[in-house]
């Protein structure tokens, strides 16, 4: 939570979703932040039917988020298949015309809510990655950091992990780029390695290591047994790092 | 096969009767619907490489061979049959969750062939419970990288790098290599 708290608007305070996590993440888009949003009385945030002189790209920026945590909600409840437009829009609480606005289908707003969930855990990986100086915890703190947003967020968890498989072509592609976009992160852990150990590394090496990782979290989702991903970091660990340290000193590290 | 070159999606009933040169009603008699034909797909496809896997497997004695033979039977059937693969491995993420569910289930069939390992490993009790699980995982997603974008032939050509990283955790980096690269004459020797 640590990166969308100090950096965006104080949303859990709006009373827009008091209870949910779904939405503190994802009103928080982290692409487009609201213009002047810290100095926003939280209250306003409601939007009250009617006129309220809010300056119109405030109330437009507004809605798209909250039909984008609305999709996430509908989504938790219903699946990506059985969820409508109108299921949206009353989680969002904002008319159909409304939703019409901001996106042209149910596809566009998942893309949307997809976009938002992965740049968050994105650079929550990367922040954890580049705290540490020594790759291999690097890795670990990386890992750990994915790990932890999936269980804190088990709705985001399914819509990024499992329905944006269900979710057609488009998102398919980008669920399969965001995956091979953690290769680098592996990659790393050639530099300095003896010719021994390099020569025991194949050009698709890191591909299986995050396709391996992956899918051993996406089968714990899919199973609604989100909560269990935390203790799957010390296997991860010592799965992700046997090719580089072998598998005596990968399982030191996955131990911490 | 209509499915391959259109996906899942946007293929419909008409298109499965017409290229199967069946009636409708056939079709119906058959299946439920275009999900249950799909599934139906996806099993045959399934339990086939499962079948290959295990003759191939089974005409060697000693575990590393075993896994080499059955991999290379695995991807060989892939690139075969790449329409087949195709759906069975890419469509299978938009065809609704319980092609998707079948899918993940399936591959966990390859499991115990790996988790024999573990008796030959001099390390295998130590090793984490989730290892063949995620191994499993990282082979069927370099396949399925090269089947998205239609590098069907490409996926043969996978075999020793799969077998070295399937291995690695178990004999050791130096040891897969050996088996990777394909040198038999060891292992017979053995026998």
């Amino acid at each position: 939570m640590r990166a969308s708290d100090s950096k965006n608007w104080p949303v859990s305070q709006t009373g827009l979703r008091s209870s949910g996590s779904v939405s503190s993440i994802l009103l928080s888009d982290p692409v487009n932040p609201p213009v002047d949003s810290p100095e926003y009385p939280p209250e306003l945030a409601r939007l009250p039917p009617g006129r309220h002189g809010l300056p119109r790209e405030f109330v437009s920026h507004n809605q798209r988020e909250r039909l984008i945590a609305g999709l996430a909600e509908a989504v938790s409840e219903n699946g990506y298949a059985g969820t409508t437009i109108a299921h949206i829009t009353r989680h969002a609480a904002v008319s159909r015309r409304t939703f019409y606005e901001h996106f042209n289908s149910k596809d566009e707003c998942f893309v949307a809510a997809y976009d938002s969930v992965m740049s968050e855990l994105r650079q929550r990986v990367a922040d954890a990655f580049e705290q540490e100086d020594e790759w291999p915890q690097a890795v670990r703190a990386g890992i750990a950091a994915m790990l932890e947003f999936l269980v804190a967020e088990p709705h985001l968890a399914r819509l990024s992990m499992v329905e944006a498989l269900v979710a057609g072509p488009v998102v398919v592609e980008r669920y399969d780029a965001a995956i091979q976009d953690l290769v680098p992160y592996f990659a790393a852990g050639r530099e300095g390695r003896s010719a021994d150990v390099l020569a025991g590394l194949s050009p698709t090496t890191e591909e299986a290591l995050v396709g391996g990782m992956v899918s051993l979290i996406s089968r714990r989702i899919f199973a609604d047994r989100t909560e269990e991903l935390e203790s799957l970091l010390p296997d991860l660990v010592e799965f992700t790092l046997t090719p580089y340290l072998g598998s005596v000193e990968a399982a030191k590290t996955a131990r911490g | 096969m209509e499915i391959s070159e259109k996906g899942y999606r946007s293929v419909t009933v008409t298109d499965v009767v017409k290229r199967a040169a069946i009636a409708r009603n056939t079709f119906y008699e058959n299946f439920g619907s275009k999900e249950d034909c799909f599934l139906a797909a996806q099993k045959f496809a399934m339990s086939t490489a499962l079948e290959r896997v295990i003759a191939a497997a089974g005409e060697l004695d000693s575990w590393p061979w075993q896994v080499r033979a059955g991999l290379a039977a695995f991807l060989e059937y892939v690139t075969a049959e790449p329409a087949l693969a195709r759906t069975c491995m890419v469509e299978s993420l938009s065809a609704g969750s319980a092609a998707l569910e079948y899918y993940e289930e399936s591959q966990q069939a390859f499991v115990s062939l790996f988790r024999l390992g573990r008796d030959v490993s001099p390390h295998g009790t130590d090793l984490p419970e989730t290892l063949e699980e995620a191994i499993i995982g990282g082979v069927f997603w370099i396949v399925y990288q090269r089947l998205a974008v239609s590098e069907a032939d490409a996926v043969v050509e996978l075999l020793p790098e799969v077998v070295e990283f399937t291995l690695t955790p178990y004999i050791g980096s130096e040891a897969a290599r050996e088996v990777a690269a394909g040198d038999i004459s060891g292992e017979k020797a053995q026998r």
